[in-house]
């Protein structure tokens, strides 16, 4: 179909080129320098902002009708051609680094539509001008009068032109400040591409984008991590954090295992005393050590990176604390996986994973065997571990057949197959509980060594199985160890998996939505997907480089991001990291305000290790309602009730109990100082901002600063300076809470670009 | 005129429940003065959706007790997943057979002194329904046709796409709106202007709920009180203080709308600031004892809405709850069926959902009555699918079932011509005439499209607008099972 198009195409370039030449290029003597870190410039006619745009097969000019009466592609659909200039393109990148949308006015209300933007190419003659065709919306009604159209490079949006469909007028007024933008009279030169930044120069980190930065790579900016990232760099800062070990040798230490009955663990006869055996609970069966482990790391730890990716990882490769009798002894093995192997590869990743005995008995593995072998963790571990559903290009975007729909990655039967692949695998042999109150020992579990091979061989599947792209595993052979096939066959499988094409650009966007946006372009997956490939030394699955190409990529990086979908919404440990560094907070790691294990976080909605389903937190897919289907993944538990309970919970950290934060509370059992759920309470610093009370558009700044890289608009700075003004509280703290209260609960703060 | 009347009304008066997005007062005027009395519904209407997040096993909630339990049992009872004969309760739906239910769905029978009853009752009376191996279809498929390939729903078997196919009665590709918000999308003029949205979730954000312009609130629970369930904190400070800076928190979600995730996080405390006011005066409890479950308390609030209904003006509802836990793929059943307590040595994962299912929802009926509502009040079950009548795994403790596809649903409610079985019963049969392959996987008889249309029907949605809510409808032989009005 795009093919005939462009075929069609060629030869009409000539025939525009004349008749832009004509009637626009060489018109102006407006000069438009081309310069990084600037979204493109959408040309437009000399005196107005109509766009310079045609009909992309008749070149007939606007009005256009979004259907065509001669069918010329198999959609009928109308393309358009526009032109730009100040592409900051760097090598090798083509088309799908673009995004384009419209904004138009239907029935009253403004309604924004994607436009896919298909092709590219140089004016020939003008080469440092661009033309683009994009595809109308099929949404898009057919006389709707004039629609602004702007284009995305890099998180970077153009000025927004008109353009006219079905009838010249009406639509959206132009935005404030918009001038036209023709071709300059003498056209300009060809920009070639560079080769992308290396991003080693400290003086990259000196603005906005130091901070934006630290937003993505770490649990959020200190002002002692921001000084030393401007004076590193953003390459040195990740190569060290690459070496940074946690305290200890590992963020989540092997906790006692306890048996599985509670009513053995923590009896009655052992605690009497109903405080020390509500303690007992806490500490072993509920993920509240662990999720004080988690803030006291995130708030203090200095491999800050090694913790955002390894949270980064345990939201794809879920295991959750409520289907393992929520033990917390269960999964911090399970956490150890990720801590250990968060800059390693993603192939020992996998491997872990699969044989952590957390994972066999959240997934069923564990004690799976050829009799009707259970397919949960063989679904789970291709759907949402590793390739997904969908087949994908290079770029992460669906592959499609002759007839516009996606292809599966597998079916049911491959399904079956890897099913059988994973049988045979049980708990290595039973551990030892002493209790801490008798001395007596009772065997438990094991959940602390990965998943052996079971004794009981027959089990073990040994027939051939066909995995995906249709490699076979040989059926076991007249001989061969029954133990040696299963673990051959294993590794086998999990090589099948970690080479499919799939997993590269899967893998990449599901982490770069965690790290940076929801919505990355294409361009930019493919760029992490190919680091993930390829480390550059012929390695697959090298974390260090996926995230490094993360990081350093043009799409990222940048003081400020101006295309409108870009960012993604903090989820609730992020809201909360952030603040608790921003502010040089003290805390303990109990982030609630009633003090005891059920904390605020549950309120908002994410109950930290304790996820509702293996779909995380919230689904990878989700989709925002009232957008134009973007992907927002942390709106999946955005709700009436949650948006309040985060400003409830901004309010109880900043501004309630005179603004002390979370109380210490005062332990239950007495002379056992260690049992109370909040021995230090939690407790942000306002010092830095005392000095700033007389003076709060200085407050407002620095805030903004901190807080939004300095991309805080004029209107919100001057409605937070003038009610921070008007406080009346003669405490010196008072006004920087109050300007905090309002910056950190507002969604220009929340939405994290 | 009142075509295009009501045509305006659809596309602005959802949106306007979430007052603080329509800055405009000439346009709350303009939309006033075209709400007229006579698109206003006169009487009281709600759906009432209970998800059975997971996949829930059709295969042991209803059971054929006549000939065919032979073929259920072969196939399950070697590996200690059938439930046997006498443990099931026996029903006799009109149409004809013999079927028992799953003891949990009305425990009150082994236990006579349980606290709580199950649906039972609700069935001889004849105001519950069952609809038969029900799922997401593209198309009316056969085995044949399943087999070569063609006609088959996006990416059958996993949870996630089968949860939002089952919501948004879209099988061919992924939706950004649920059914139950689109049907909102076209019902908003029977509401006239409320202070509400049309749709309440108790279960956080839905897909079910989202329409094209209609918007859920989402609520906690119970024991939650309703004039509890909505309230910004303005902790510190003098009184004035608090209100400024309320003045200034509400300000912000005006500025920097361009930003599209922005513009998203501030709908929705909008939505939320608007509906505070609301739901902020004290309200009477309901009168009838509900389970202390998390469907229980669910049902519970949706109940106290009810309750409040005259008072904010509402005449249509559509309602969202979840009960999570179906995904059986290990300890389905445990060794005491009749146990209300789950686990190995009680009823099993299963046997404790169904227990919580059945008494969650008859009391809820039950306060139905007590408020006069119970004809105007559809309650229905959907899942993310069945699961296979093949056990996966075998023995205690590791014995379950996997995703399948079709699966039987539960329709509750006075107006209900209950007792009876709609749809068709699968053929029980490995590599059947309704089996995907040889593992038992039904291939759905009945589109969740038709289900969800003969609901709306009731509910008040235009036949008109049929095709557009339900855009595969028409591939269908019925827009209308029946089994309402």
């Amino acid at each position: 179909m795009k093919k005939n198009f462009l075929l069609c195409l060629r030869p009409c370039l000539l025939r525009l080129l004349c008749a832009c030449a004509a009637l626009a290029l060489c018109s102006s003597v407006n000069s438009l320098q081309a310069a990084p870190g600037v979204g493109p410039v959408l040309l437009s006619n000399n005196d107005s902002t109509r766009a310079v745009a045609v009909e992309s097969v008749t070149l007939k000019s606007e009005p256009f009708t979004p259907n065509q009466i001669v069918p010329f592609s198999a959609d009928n659909r109308t393309r358009i051609i526009i032109f730009a200039m100040n592409l900051d393109t760097i090598a090798g990148e083509g088309v799908n680094a673009f995004s384009a949308d419209a904004e138009a006015v239907v029935n009253g209300a403004t309604t924004r539509y994607t436009l896919n933007v298909e092709y590219m190419s140089p004016v020939p003659g003008f080469e440092g001008i661009t033309e683009f065709i994009v595809r109308l919306n099929d949404q898009m009604p057919a006389d709707m009068g004039d629609v602004l159209i702007r284009l995305n490079l890099h998180g970077m949006a153009s000025n927004r032109v008109r353009v006219a469909i079905g009838h010249v007028g009406g639509g959206p007024t132009d935005d404030q400040g918009a001038v036209p933008t023709p071709a300059p009279q003498t056209p300009p030169a060809p920009i070639p591409a560079p080769a992308q930044n290396p991003y080693t120069d400290p003086a990259l980190a000196a603005g906005g984008d130091g901070v934006r930065f630290l937003e993505q790579a770490t649990w959020g900016p200190t002002s002692s991590d921001l000084a030393h990232v401007r004076s590193v760099g953003f390459r040195a800062y990740l190569n060290e954090q690459f070496a940074a070990a946690p305290v200890g040798s590992t963020n989540y230490p092997t906790l006692n295992l306890f048996p599985t009955d509670t009513e053995v663990g923590c009896s009655a006869t052992d605690y009497p005393v109903l405080a020390e055996r509500t303690m007992c609970f806490r500490d072993n069966y509920s993920m509240y050590p662990l999720q004080i482990m988690f803030f006291q790391n995130a708030r203090n730890g200095q491999d800050q990176l090694r913790q955002r990716v390894a949270y980064a990882l345990h939201k794809i490769l879920i295991v959750s604390g409520r289907d393992l009798n929520n033990q917390p002894a269960w999964v911090a093995p399970y956490l150890q996986v990720f801590d250990r192997n968060a800059f390693g590869n993603f192939r020992q990743i996998l491997m872990d994973v699969t044989l952590n005995p957390g994972m066999g008995e959240y997934l069923d593995m564990r004690g799976n065997s050829r009799v009707s072998p259970n397919e949960n963790y063989a679904r789970e571990i291709l759907q949402l571990f590793s390739v997904g559903v969908d087949s994908l290009n290079a770029d992460g975007t669906p592959k499609l057949d002759a007839n516009g729909n996606r292809i599966s990655t597998y079916d049911q039967a491959t399904i079956t197959n890897f099913a059988r692949v994973f049988t045979g695998w049980n708990l290595s042999p039973n551990k030892t509980w002493t209790n801490p109150k008798t001395g007596a020992t009772a065997p438990v579990p094991n959940y602390i060594d990965s998943m052996a091979l079971s004794n009981n061989t027959s089990t073990y599947d040994t027939a051939s199985k066909t995995l995906l792209n249709g490699q076979v595993l040989p059926a076991i052979t007249a001989g061969q160890d029954l133990r040696q096939y299963k673990t051959a066959e294993l590794n086998a499988a999990i090589d099948n998996i970690f080479n499919n094409p799939n997993t590269g650009p899967f893998i990449a966007k599901a982490l770069i939505s965690q790290l940076v946006t929801s919505n990355p372009s294409p361009a930019y997956v493919q760029r992490v997907a190919a680091a993930f490939n390829d480390n550059g030394a012929g390695v697959r699955g090298d974390m260090k480089a996926a995230i490094t190409a993360i990081l350093l990529d043009p799409e990222s990086r940048g003081d400020v991001k101006s295309d409108p979908n870009y960012g993604h919404l903090r989820e609730p440990v992020l809201l909360t990291t952030n603040l608790l560094r921003a502010f040089n907070a003290t805390t303990d790691g109990n982030i609630s305000n009633n003090g005891t294990r059920f904390g605020l976080l549950l309120d908002m909605g994410q109950d930290l290790f304790n996820p509702p389903t293996v779909f995380s937190y919230f689904p990878a897919d989700y989709q925002v309602p009232g957008t134009s289907a973007l992907f927002g993944p942390e709106f999946g538990i955005l709700s009436t009730t949650t948006t309040f309970k985060r400003a409830n919970f901004i309010n109880a950290l900043v501004l309630a109990n005179s603004g002390n934060g979370f109380l210490p509370i005062t332990p239950p059992i007495a002379g056992n100082p260690a049992s109370s759920d909040r021995p230090t309470g939690t407790k942000i610093d306002y010092s830095a901002y005392q000095a700033m009370a007389g003076n709060p558009a200085q407050l407002v700044d620095a805030l903004n600063q901190l807080l939004m890289h300095g991309t805080m608009s004029q209107a919100m700075k001057n409605s937070i300076v003038t009610n921070v003004t008007n406080v009346t509280n003669a405490n010196p703290d008072w006004r920087a809470q109050t300007a905090i209260y309002l910056i950190a609960s507002s969604s220009q703060y929340q939405v994290q670009r | 005129m009142a075509q295009s009347r009501r045509k305006f009304l659809q596309q602005t008066g959802c949106a306007l429940t979430g007052a603080a997005l329509v800055a405009s007062l000439d346009q709350l005027n303009l939309i006033s003065a075209m709400a007229q009395t006579s698109d206003v519904a006169s009487d009281y209407r709600a759906l009432v959706c209970i998800f059975l997040s997971g996949g829930n096993d059709c295969n042991n909630t209803i059971i054929p007790l006549d000939s065919e339990y032979n073929s259920y049992s072969s196939v399950r009872s070697t590996a200690q997943l059938a439930l046997s004969q006498q443990v099931l309760l026996p029903i006799s739906p009109i149409s004809g057979r013999q079927f028992g239910l799953h003891p949990n769905l009305s425990p009150e029978v082994a236990n006579p002194t349980t606290t709580f009853k199950g649906l039972l009752d609700l069935w001889n009376q004849q105001k519950l329904a069952v609809l038969c191996n029900v799922g997401t279809l593209v198309q009316p498929l056969t085995r044949t046709q399943y087999q070569s390939g063609t006609g088959r729903p996006y990416q059958l078997f996993s949870h996630s796409d089968q949860v939002a196919q089952q919501q948004a009665s879209i099988s061919n590709n992924p939706s950004q709106t649920g059914w139950g918000g689109r049907v909102a999308d076209f019902t908003g003029a029977l509401n006239g202007i409320v202070p509400l949205p049309m749709n309440v979730s108790v279960a956080g954000t839905s897909l079910f709920a989202t329409g094209q312009t209609s918007r859920q609130l989402a609520i906690s629970p119970a024991p939650t009180s309703l004039n509890q369930v909505l309230v910004l904190n303005m902790f510190g400070g003098t009184l004035s203080d608090q209100q400024a800076r309320r003045n200034t928190f509400a300000q912000l979600l005006g500025f920097d709308l361009d930003r599209a995730l922005i513009k998203a996080s501030s709908d929705t405390t909008n939505q939320a600031l608007s509906t505070s006011a609301a739901l902020s005066s004290s309200q009477q409890d309901v009168v009838t004892a509900f389970p202390n479950t998390s469907l229980g308390n669910q049902l519970k609030q949706v109940a106290r809405l009810m309750k409040f209904r005259d008072t904010l003006g509402m005449k249509r509802q559509i309602f969202f709850c979840t009960l999570g836990g179906f995904d059986t793929h290990t300890q389905q059943t445990g060794s005491s069926p009749t146990s209300t307590a789950g686990g190995a040595a009680g009823s099993g994962n299963q046997g404790s959902l169904l227990f919580q299912l059945s008494t969650a929802m008859r009391a809820f009926y039950d306060e139905t009555v007590a408020q006069n509502i119970q004809n105007n009040v559809v309650t229905f079950t959907l899942s993310d699918f069945g699961r296979t009548f093949q056990p996966s795994g075998s023995g205690s403790g590791t014995v379950g079932s996997d995703h399948a596809w079709g699966n039987h649903a539960f329709i509750m409610g006075g107006a209900i011509h209950g007792g009876d079985f709609y749809g068709k019963y699968p053929t029980l049969a490995l590599g059947g005439p309704d089996d995907t392959d040889n593992r038992g996987r039904w291939i759905p008889s009945t589109s969740i499209d038709q289900y969800a249309a003969t609901l709306a029907t009731w509910y008040g949605l235009a036949q008109s607008d049929l095709p557009t809510v339900f855009p595969f409808l028409s591939r269908f032989p019925s827009s209308n099972l029946g089994f309402l009005g």
